[in-house]
Parts: C-alpha cells; structure tokens; sequence
C-alpha cells in the first residue's frame, strides 16, 4: 500500500506557477517572537509537511497564510493579493483558501449539509440547491453521503474531521491549510482522514499540513519543512529530509519522533 | 456430614429472591407512597383546620367577596374600572397592572441587557469599562433601594402640576406623571391600519420570496430596508391621502390637574425603571457568558470559509450562545415578574397592592386572597417557565 | 416584606389557633406572661407615638396602660407593636397582640366578619380634607379632579370614594402603605389632598415642612369612631377592655382624677366607694383585683387628664373636647354605670 502511494505521489506534478509566497514574515506575541524571518514560497500543486516541536511557531505560520493571525512585519502574497489590513482582501483570500482545523470546529447546531452549505450560500452566492449538490458530491468523496442530515454531535471524530474537510472543499478553494488534522482523533480514526488527504493530495491540490504524520511526510509531500523556535530551520525533498538532515536539532526532532 | 450436604443444596439453588421489604424497587415505591399520603394528609389536616378555626373565631370565609361592589377606586386601570364595580374586578385590573409592567420590564431589560452584555465585550476600551461600572453597581445594589431613589429621589423632585416641564406644549411632565396627547380616530381613519397590515403582510412576502429567490440563484434582496420603507411609506401615504382623520386629545391644565390625553404616573415609570435596570445587569452578565461560552473555534472556522463577522454573528455565534443563555435569562424573567411586587412599596396599584392590600383590607379575607395572589404568581412563573423551557428544547443540540 | 408578613401571620392562623391562643383564656394568658400585648400605630401623634427617649404617649397608649394598670396595679407592665393598618386586624386575629388600640374605626364589617369586637369609642371622630392654603380652595366641593393621597387598608379609602361618587366628582387615588409615606407624598405635590380623619391631620400637618401652608377644609364626610379591639368569642377579656374604658369615664365624671384620688378614698360617696372598691367586688367580677379603677385613675389618670393630656387644646394637636366631652356637658362619652 505504502508502495502504490508513493509511485502515485511521483506522478503528481508541481506546476511552475506560484501559489504562496511569504518574504521576510515576522511575528510578535507580545515580547515574544514566534516567526522570525519566514520566507517560503508554494507553488500551485505543491503538497508541503511542516513539522517541528511544540511552539515553533508552525501553526502560526499556516494562520497567518489566512489571516486568522495577523503578521506585523514582512509579506505575505496569496495569489497575488497581498494580506494587508484591507478586509476586501482578507476575505477574497479566505474564500480561497481553506482550512481544516484540529478540533474540528464544525458548527454544532447545523447538520452536515447545513455546514457544508453555509458558506456557498452566504459567501459565494449560491443558490441553495446547487450547494446541496455540490456538498452530497463533497459527502460523497469523503465517504460518508449517507450522513449529510445528522448532526456533528452524533459522528464519530474521524467522520467530523472529513466532514470538516469537505465543507472546505465546498468553497473550490486553491490551497487548502490542514493544523494537525489528526492530532485529535482515535488512532483507530486517523487513518480514514489520512486517506482523504491522499486522495486530496492525489487530485492536484496545493497543501500545506501541519502534522506529526511522518508516513503521510514520506509519501505524499513533495517537500518538509522543519521549524524550531519560530524560524526554518531545514527544508527538503521527504527523502532527503529523513535520509539525510543536515541540522543537529533536525536529527535530534526525528529521533525522539521515528523511535518513541 | 448431613447438614453439610444440605447446605451445599442450597447454595446450589439459583439466587432466591429477596424478600419484599429488602427489594430496592419496592422500598422505593413504600417510601414514595409513605411520604406522598403525608403530605395529603398534612393538606387535608391544614385545609380543615384553617377552616375550622375561622369558623370558631367568627371570621367569613368563602368566595362570595368577590361578586361583591369594591367601592374604591384604582389610580391606573387598562381596563374600564369604577367604584361601583366588583372586587373581582379590582383583581383583574390589578393582575393586568402587573403583566404591563412585567411585560414592559421584560423586553425593556432584554434589550438593555443584551446590548450592555456586548458592550462588555468590545474592544473599545471605554465602552468596555463604562458597561462594566455600570453592571457592577447596579447589580450590587438591593432593588428595593433603587425603586426608591427612582421614586423619590428623582421623580418626587419634579415640579407640581402648575409648573410643569412642557415640551412643545403637548407633552407635560410633573410629579403627577408624564402626559402626552392622545389620538382620537375620526371617520376613515381605518385606512391607516389597513395600510399598515398590508405593509406588514407585504412584508412576510418579501420576505419569503427573496428567501426563495435567494435559494434559487444565490442574489441577495436588501428585505430589511425595503421592509422599513414599506412599514413607513405606506401608512404615510393613507395618512396624506385620506388627509389625517386622527384628533389629538391634548392635555390642558384643569383646575387641579392636567386633564385629557395620555397619562404615565410616576409610580409607574419608577417600577418599570428600576425593575429594567436592575434585572437588565443579570442579563448582560448571561449575555456575555453565552457568547464567551461558544469557543473561539466557532468564529475562526466561519472566518477561514470567508463568512464576514456580522453573518458569523448571526449566523454562528447567536444561536449557539442562545442555548447558554435561555436557560439563566428564564430566572431572570421569573425574578423580574416576582419582583414586581415590590409595587406596593411606591404605590403603585399592581396585584399585591390592589388585592393583597386593599381588597384584603377591606374584606379581611386573608387566607383566601393570599391563596389568589400566590396562585396567580405561581401560574404566571409557570406559563414563563414552560414557554422558555418549549423554546429551549427547541433550540437543544442534538448529541450522540 | 409586608406581603410575607401577612402571610406568616395568615399562616399562623391556619397552624396556631388550633393550639388554643385565640380561645377562652386571654386574660389568664396575660397574668401567666406578666404583660400586656399592645397593637399601636406607627407613630401618631396624640394617639400612639413614640417619644425621643422611645416611650409611647398617646391616647390608644393609655388605654393600653390603663388595661396593665387593672390587671397588674403596674401601668408600665405593656409592650407595644406598631402596626400598619394594612396589618393591624390579621396581628389581632393571630394572636400576635392582645388588645389593638389603634385609632381604629368601628364599623360593621369588622365587628362581624373580621371576627372582632370593638370595645368601645375611645375617640369620636370623622374624616377631613387637609390641602395646601395656595390652591385656594375653601371646600371639598371643589375638589373635582384632584389627587388624593390616603393610607391603605382604611375606612378613609372607602369614605373618600363614597364623598367623590356622591357628589359626581372625579378623583385619582395615590395609596400607601404606611401613614409617613402618605404625609410625605402629599407634602411633595405629588397629591393636591390628604385625606384622614380630622384628629390625624391635625397630628400629621405637625410632621409636615411648614405647617401653616396647610389648612383642614370644613367638611366632616364620615362618623369615625375610634376604639380598642379584641378578638371575638373572649367574653371575659372582651368584658375587662371596654370597662377599663367605662372606669375612666365614670371616674371623669364623679371627680376622681390622679391627683385626689387617695384623699377620695375616705369618700362617703357611694359610687366612689364601688370605684375604689372600698365596697362590693366589682373587680373580683371582671377577673382582677378589686381596687382596679384605683389603680387606672393613680397611674393613668381619668378620661378627661387623658384627653387633655395628649391631644387636648394645650398640646400641639389644640383639639377642643367637642363631641368627646361627656354627655352631661352635651358630649357623647358615656360611661356605663359600674355597680
């Protein structure tokens, strides 16, 4: 299986066109600076793994990406928009880009279908029976149509994390932000999301997952990012990145992740 | 060796059941049982008694009383009252005394609270700071207190009838109340409401089919302004073309008092302002913990599909904290109705006053008027409490 | 509050007559508790009011003390409650006083379906207007209209409603419960009347801010006779109220006063020999000892030192004796012949 998957990911292809491109991004709590210098570029199909130690700033740095924080130094270009205070754009970005959050975050008091409507119906302006479509076609690739009229309460958490999936996938988004995805969940769960962003990964979306997953680093990114301390420290092809790192703390992180 | 044996058959028998009184289900029931005749017997015992000793000391009993001609008069009634009618009649004009200014005192506190509850939560610091203040003292003060500085701090300093504060010589306010002209509908005046049901009924429309237009082909119709203008427009229009067929009725100072036109009594606005103002810093407080209980999560996740914060308000963040709050805001009500009461204090003929006061005064029926009056409290906090409680239901999420 | 108090006492009644407080016995309850329970007012001036060092003067006090004096030969052996008039009949019903001595009026409806009995009239009185001297206005005829500021629970809400129909006038009733916030309201403008009987405008225009801008209008619109009150069905302690009232009366009338009455003990004078109980066992009758009125006239004094005393023309209330004078000087106090 791990083999199929993986001649499967060298057939994706990563286009030339730029997708994300982040220049000099930095970032303060407080006193505290969680995204020091951050330049990074993602072009359109990429599929890219950050990992690193609590706190190193990498979920910060994919919410920064939707402006869910706010950056106070440096650029961040989103398909050439730029992030700025301008909240036009900060919406035309957020209804590009989607996200998949660790708690889930569906909205309880609205069945599946609801959730996954919300948005078309209010943001994009959709009538309300072709959003239906489009979500059942969404229900249908995460594998789970048959519950489009129950409430989240009553799924089970790897069926929350694929509905949450698809309700992103509803807005057409270009890029999509997964913050540990399956952190959260069962271990007996984790595998029917990680199927669905392989399958994702498959259809040519651009990704950028913050995971602890090293399987999910290994066969299907095209690139692994390690963050410590707010900055990039190692950024490499998976084979490479694991095979050979260069850095001591990279070495020292996949030490006490691969052998624990 | 016998006996041995025999004691093995028995523990070889399947389990016996227990005897009746070490059954925990019949135990249970013995002691429901137990404790419910007490009770009725208690009921039975008192009922009687009472009676018994009424009867003894000479002291009537009965219902009678209230077919009978109340003789005094009633400063406020929202229905037609005089002397010469029945103290059931003073019952009903007192109960609806104390609905209005429960009824008033509910929404006014509603929307006062919901707004001070928001205003906590802002980020402007002054309005932030300026709402907490403003809760943390009036919550902190007893509200008997506060109907008094309403009563007689403020609105006993107004001037009497002939100095009156006027405004545009129709409205006058003095220390007897605030009086505004009343409207009296001439012939053709009916247009105007017609034109406003309309407006109302043109309204559902809209509303409905800009909902369906709205599934349909996603276009959004701007309902609530269309619905403002239709809801003024309209009636205004009736109004020019019949050529205003309504008469103020305005007042005019007459020998004593301000005569004619509308009067809100002083005793009133006391009631309803420290009730609202009161109760309205509970509110807030619910407000706030609902909406701080829905996780940040909620507002994150409906901003990373692109929603815009008022939608997300709406649509999100509301109707998850109402379910945090519904259940608190029913207390609140409940204390509000029950506080009410509190009427007595500053003369206000509310149901304590009017009945529990005058009406048991003058018939010295105690136990029975006090029986009605609790009785009616009782059921209004019911009827409040079973809709809030239906509502709840209603609005419950639906768990595993 | 007043709510709750009514109804603990209505409960009280439901519970604790059973136990018996109501029934035969008061007056053995009394000398078992060594006082008397006294319901007053709240603070009426000339009828139960409280002075600055907190002891309570008044007519209504007296009768109370005169009550002691009877039973105990000790004037002072009295405890007092104020009470509402909202409150006053269900303290009386439950037990919670023994004698209510509260400028209360004697009307049929209490003395039968309140299971009371008045004991007699302490006070002849009837309900005024009291209104501000700058509205100008000279009589209760023209008060079509006004506000009327009146105490709750009171024959004068009543009075006042029947004068207004009667005389096809309108009228906006402001109700209180105590007797204070009345007086208060009526001297902020919030009524343009107050109304009472005559005797308590005279007493509360004494608590008002400046008591020369008021004046009494000439109308008397009620009989108002004022009285103590037990319960009904204690025929005994019913029967020791209401001569304690006649003793005062009839020692007014036959010369006795505080002052003399030791010299008239060697009195030749029938009469005065049954007052004193120098003869006869007028006092073994009513339960107490027989040198009674001795004691009430000593220590409390005669009606007239009473009247005089807390509400007559030489104290503030200047209230002439009037119908109160007794019967030979053309009055309506009436003693009953105690023989």
């Amino acid at each position: 299986m791990a083999k199929a998957t993986r001649k499967s990911s060298k057939r994706m292809t990563v286009s030339q066109e730029v997708m994300i491109q982040m220049i000099d991004v930095h970032k303060w709590y407080g006193q505290f600076h969680v995204l020091k210098d951050i330049n990074l570029t993602v072009n359109k199909g990429e599929r890219i793994v950050i990992c690193g130690p609590s706190g190193s700033g990498k979920s910060t740095l994919i919410r920064c990406i939707n402006r869910l924080e706010e950056h106070q130094r440096g650029q961040i270009i989103v398909e050439g928009t730029e992030l700025t205070g301008d909240l036009k754009h900060v919406e035309l970005i957020r209804s590009e880009v989607g996200m998949v959050f660790q708690h889930f975050n569906l909205f309880p008091h609205l069945t599946v279908m609801e959730n996954l409507c919300l948005a078309p119906i209010w943001v994009r302006k959709m009538p309300r029976q072709e959003a239906e479509e489009v979500a059942m076609n969404y229900l249908e690739r995460v594998k789970i149509p048959e519950q489009a009229r129950k409430y989240p309460g009553q799924l089970s958490g790897g069926q929350q994390q694929r509905v949450a999936i698809a309700r992103s996938l509803c807005m057409s988004p270009k890029v999509m932000l997964f913050d540990e995805p399956t952190s959260a969940l069962d271990p007996e769960m984790i595998k029917e999301v990680l199927d669905v962003m392989v399958e994702l990964a498959e259809s040519g979306m651009t990704m950028l997952c913050v995971t602890h997953e090293m399987g999910f680093a290994k066969t299907v990114s095209n690139r692994v990012i390690f963050m410590d301390e707010g900055q990039i420290i190692e950024e490499n092809e998976p084979e490479e990145f694991f095979n050979h790192p260069r850095s001591d703390r990279t070495k020292l992180f996949l030490s006490q992740i691969l052998h624990h | 060796m016998a006996a041995e044996k025999k004691e093995a058959l028995v523990l070889a028998k399947p389990p016996a059941k227990p005897p009746i009184w070490n059954d925990p289900r019949y135990r249970a029931l013995f002691f429901q049982v137990l404790v419910l005749g007490g009770i009725i017997l208690l009921c039975v015992f008192l009922v009687h008694n009472t009676l018994a000793n009424l009867a003894r000391q000479g002291i009537a009993s009965g219902f009678e009383f209230l077919g009978r001609t109340s003789g005094f008069s009633i400063s406020m009634h929202l229905i037609s009252y005089a002397e010469e009618n029945t103290y059931f009649r003073a019952f009903l004009v007192g109960l609806l005394n104390t609905l209005l200014v429960s009824v008033i005192g509910i929404v006014l506190a509603t929307i006062f609270g919901f707004i001070l509850g928001i205003a906590r939560l802002s980020k402007n610091w002054l309005i932030a700071k300026l709402a907490t203040v403003y809760i943390e003292t009036l919550r902190n003060i007893p509200l008997l207190l506060q109907l008094f500085f309403w009563y007689f701090g403020i609105l006993r300093q107004l001037p009497g009838p002939r100095n009156s504060i006027a405004l545009f010589d129709t409205f006058f306010l003095n220390i007897r109340g605030l009086f505004s002209p009343q409207p009296i509908p001439q012939p053709g005046f009916w247009w105007i409401p017609a034109a406003l049901g309309v407006a109302i009924a043109g309204i559902i429309f809209l509303a409905r089919w800009a909902r369906k237009r709205q599934e349909q082909t996603g276009e959004q119709f701007p309902v609530f302004w269309t619905s403002l203008g239709l809801i003024i427009g309209l009636p205004l229009i009736a109004t020019l073309i019949t050529g205003f067929p309504l008469k103020w009725n305005y007042p005019e100072l007459q020998g004593f008092n301000f005569q004619g036109g509308l009067v809100l009594i002083p005793e009133f606005v006391a009631l309803v302002l420290a009730l609202s103002l009161y109760t309205a810093t509970f509110i807030a407080e619910i407000v706030r913990a609902g909406i701080l209980g829905v996780s940040h999560g909620q507002t994150e996740a409906a901003y990373s599909l692109g929603l815009r914060p008022t939608p997300t308000l709406r649509l999100v963040i509301i109707p998850q904290a109402l379910r945090i709050i519904i259940p608190p805001l029913t207390s609140q009500y409940l204390n509000l109705t029950k506080n009410s009461s509190l009427a007595a204090a500053i003369a206000y003929p509310d149901l304590v006053l009017v009945f529990a006061g005058t009406v048991l005064m003058q018939t010295g029926q105690a136990v029975e008027i006090i029986g009605i009056t609790m009785a009616v409290y009782l059921t209004i906090s019911l009827l409040i409490s079973g809709l809030m409680n239906w509502y709840n239901k209603k609005m419950a999420l639906v768990e595993r | 509050m007043n709510l709750l108090r009514t109804l603990v006492v209505s409960t009280a009644i439901a519970c604790f007559t059973f136990a018996g407080v109501a029934g035969a016995g008061t007056l053995d309850d009394v000398k078992r508790k060594g006082f008397v329970q006294c319901g007053v007012s709240q603070g009426l001036p000339g009828f139960s009011n409280p002075d600055e060092k907190g002891n309570w003067t008044g007519i209504d006090v007296d009768i109370c003390r005169a009550v002691a004096a009877a039973i105990f030969g000790d004037a002072s052996k009295v405890k007092y409650t104020p009470l509402s008039a909202k409150e006053r009949f269900t303290a009386l019903q439950s037990g919670e006083v023994d004698v209510l001595s509260r400028n209360t009026t004697w009307t049929l409806v209490r003395d039968t379906a309140l299971g009371l009995n008045f004991t007699g009239v302490t006070y002849y009185d009837g309900q005024g207007f009291m209104v501000p001297k700058k509205l100008g206005v000279k009589s209760a005829k023209e008060l079509n209209g006004a506000s009327v500021c009146v105490n709750i629970g009171t024959t004068t809400e009543l009075n006042m409603a029947d004068f207004f129909r009667a005389n096809k006038m309108e009228y906006k009733p402001v109700v209180f419960e105590k007797a204070d916030e009345v007086v208060a309201a009526y001297d902020a403008g919030r009524c343009d009347v107050y109304t009472t009987d005559r005797s308590g405008l005279a007493a509360q225009r004494l608590k008002l801010k400046n008591p020369d801008a008021h004046m009494v209008l000439p109308e008397i619109i009620s009989k108002e006779p004022l009285g103590p009150v037990v319960r009904h069905g204690d025929d005994q302690w019913f029967d020791l109220v209401k001569w304690t009232l006649y003793a005062m009366l009839e020692a007014e009338e036959y010369g006795l006063n505080s002052k003399n009455v030791d010299k008239m003990k060697s009195s030749s004078d029938p009469v005065v020999k049954r007052l004193l109980g120098i003869e006869g066992d007028m006092g073994k009758n009513l339960g107490v000892d027989n040198n009674w009125v001795y004691n009430i006239v000593k220590q409390v004094g005669n009606y007239s030192e009473v009247y005089d005393r807390n509400v007559g023309p030489a104290t503030p209330l200047k209230l002439e004796r009037g119908a109160n004078a007794l019967w030979k000087e053309g009055g309506l106090q009436y003693g009953m012949p105690v023989r």
